[in-house]
């Protein structure tokens, strides 16, 4: 397994956060995450993405305990569904300082701008793009250091349909390319094309977890989107 | 220190695109401006503007002195004593000159404010001119030696180091740091190999070159140089190392850019004016002490004016390098909690 989860919990209020939740994740797979606003989806991301400190529990990556900071830094990504780049410099400007943070040659750059199509964006400002270019930007930025494991909060909320179908086009390129993704989003279509599994957060606690056909057939899915 | 030096300039940039640069080369060349404006001192400041009033009665001998005076003393005369109040409210004059009710022969002035530089001005001139009639004997005191070396212009110098210094110490520097969270880049910038240190290091350098690029503007435009610059340079360094630590400890007590600024006013008036009109208020000297902003003040007015040297204020740097400490590691805390992130 590369992802392994155990009684992981992290606690803002009796309503909110994450109970003690527990399962595990193959090298490849792509997982959505599915649940109504403040079920735990966004805080299990981030505390995946070391980003908060969970409560309890373990969460090893490639056997490597997640509070190892240092030693997962560039194997996993974290894409928050703000896109979080200095937007007052070019998509340039911010692909080279995280290259350069991360120790990546230049050479990636050049890479990123051209699979994600932004080569004719790369001297404008990230505010003076739309927010499906500046999502692309922020996906590629993450990729820079080629994490094999992304984790991607709501990677289509409030894009229009062919910027929901490019990310769709990205997602399924970086999977193909056996990367392991875990994303949470509230379109049913976009949870059918992409996942091949589904976990289910309700009130703080993971009350599904299988594949995508059970889900669609299951009555959470009814109730969760009656 | 490569990630360090990655960080700093990626602040500095930041700095230049959002305007900050042109706010801290605004507020000296304000400084400026504001200084250049300012009373001369020497012969021209000292001639004042006085009113007689025409049906008065004044003794003739005090009216040929003033009048023998010219170059000292300005005079006007008008119809009545309303009309040397209009000018004196319209700042037209400093002072109207009538005969004293119980005292014969004597003279009562009225000024705009009794404590003002032209008031003083205006006392001193006719005790020269009552001197130099009259033959009296030299006054008790005869002459008045300051302490502090310089014009008025250097006499605020202290004043808006202070205000550059706590500007960029607790209004600039919380925004930024509110800013990198409120974006999330600073999830962004964690998921690189920077360590928190690296990037408060980098944060800290920001705010000191900052503060010594305004300081140094300041003085490159009033050519003000200091007394002492090694001791000088030692404050500067202390205090922007200080108070940029305190303004990144502000900046993570907030979640946002607005709050930072809120919260960044109400640190900055308290520290800057205690600390900077304690002269002129007992209370004020009595509490202004209990400020960090103190511990820049006092030294840095010293120094500059007083020809002070830093071995005789060791107290005032350590207490500034101390608090910096403090405020730098309970930053750290913060950011390793992840504090309103």
């Amino acid at each position: 397994m590369q992802l392994e989860i155990l009684n992981l919990a992290r606690f803002y209020d009796q309503q909110r956060g994450l109970a003690p939740t527990s399962f595990t994740v193959s090298k490849g797979e792509m997982i959505a995450i599915v649940g109504h606003n403040g079920a735990g989806k966004s805080t299990l991301l981030k505390v995946l993405a070391n980003w908060i400190n969970p409560d309890a529990g373990i969460a090893m990556f490639d056997g490597i305990d997640l509070k190892n900071r240092a030693a997962l830094v560039g194997k996993v990504g974290f894409i928050p569904e703000v896109p979080n780049l200095f937007d007052v410099f070019s998509v340039e400007y911010n692909l080279r300082l995280f290259a350069a943070l991360t120790h990546t040659p230049f050479l990636r750059v050049e890479e990123i701008l051209d699979d994600f199509n932004l080569l004719a964006f790369r001297k404008n400002r990230i505010q003076t793009l739309s927010k499906g270019l500046q999502q692309r930007v922020n996906i590629g930025r993450a990729l820079l250091s080629d994490p094999s494991l992304l984790l991607l909060d709501e990677p289509t909320s409030g894009l229009d349909f062919e910027m929901t179908k490019e990310i769709h086009r990205l997602l399924k390129t970086m999977h193909e390319a056996g990367k392991t993704i875990l994303f949470t989003s509230h379109r049913p279509e976009e949870i059918k094309s992409l996942a091949t599994r589904i976990m289910v957060l309700h009130q703080s606690r993971l009350i599904f977890d299988g594949p995508g056909e059970a889900y669609f057939r299951s009555e959470i899915h009814e109730n969760l989107y009656a | 220190m490569r990630n360090i030096l990655i960080l700093t300039f990626n602040d500095l940039a930041i700095a230049f695109r959002n305007k900050t640069f042109l706010l801290i080369l605004f507020v000296p060349l304000f400084v400026f401006v504001s200084l250049n404006l300012l009373d001369e001192s020497g012969a021209e400041a000292s001639k004042v503007r006085i009113v007689l009033v025409q049906h008065y009665a004044y003794a003739p001998a005090i009216i040929q002195s003033i009048m023998a005076a010219k170059q000292h003393i300005e005079v006007t005369c008008v119809q009545n004593e309303q009309d040397g109040v209009r000018l004196l409210k319209e700042r037209q004059i400093d002072g109207i000159l009538t005969p004293h009710d119980e005292a014969t022969g004597s003279l009562a002035l009225l000024v705009l404010k009794k404590d003002s530089i032209a008031a003083i001005t205006i006392m001193q001139n006719f005790s020269a001119l009552q001197k130099a009639a009259e033959g009296n004997a030299p006054d008790w005191i005869s002459s008045i030696k300051s302490l502090h070396r310089g014009d008025v212009q250097r006499e605020t110098l202290p004043t808006w180091v202070l205000m550059l210094v706590l500007l960029i110490g607790f209004i600039i520097l919380p925004m930024q740091v509110a800013e990198e969270k409120e974006k999330k880049l600073l999830l962004a910038l964690l998921q690189t190999p920077i360590h928190e240190l690296q990037w408060l290091i980098a944060k800290v350098i920001l705010g000191m070159v900052l503060i010594f690029i305004a300081v140094l503007f300041l003085h490159l435009l009033g050519s003000f140089g200091p007394l002492h610059l090694f001791d000088y340079s030692i404050f500067i360094l202390a205090g922007s190392f200080c108070f940029s630590a305190c303004g990144i400890f502000l900046g993570f007590l907030c979640r946002n850019q607005a709050s930072a600024r809120t919260l960044g006013v109400i640190f900055y008036l308290p520290h800057l004016l205690p600390a900077a009109m304690s002269d002129v208020s007992l209370k004020l000297t009595a509490v202004a002490p209990f400020l960090p902003s103190y511990q820049l003040y006092k030294p840095l007015q010293s120094i500059l004016l007083e020809d002070g040297q830093l071995a005789s204020m060791s107290f005032d740097w350590l207490y500034l390098i101390g608090l910096g400490l403090l405020m730098f590691y309970l930053s750290y805390l913060l950011m390793k909690r992840r504090w309103l992130m």
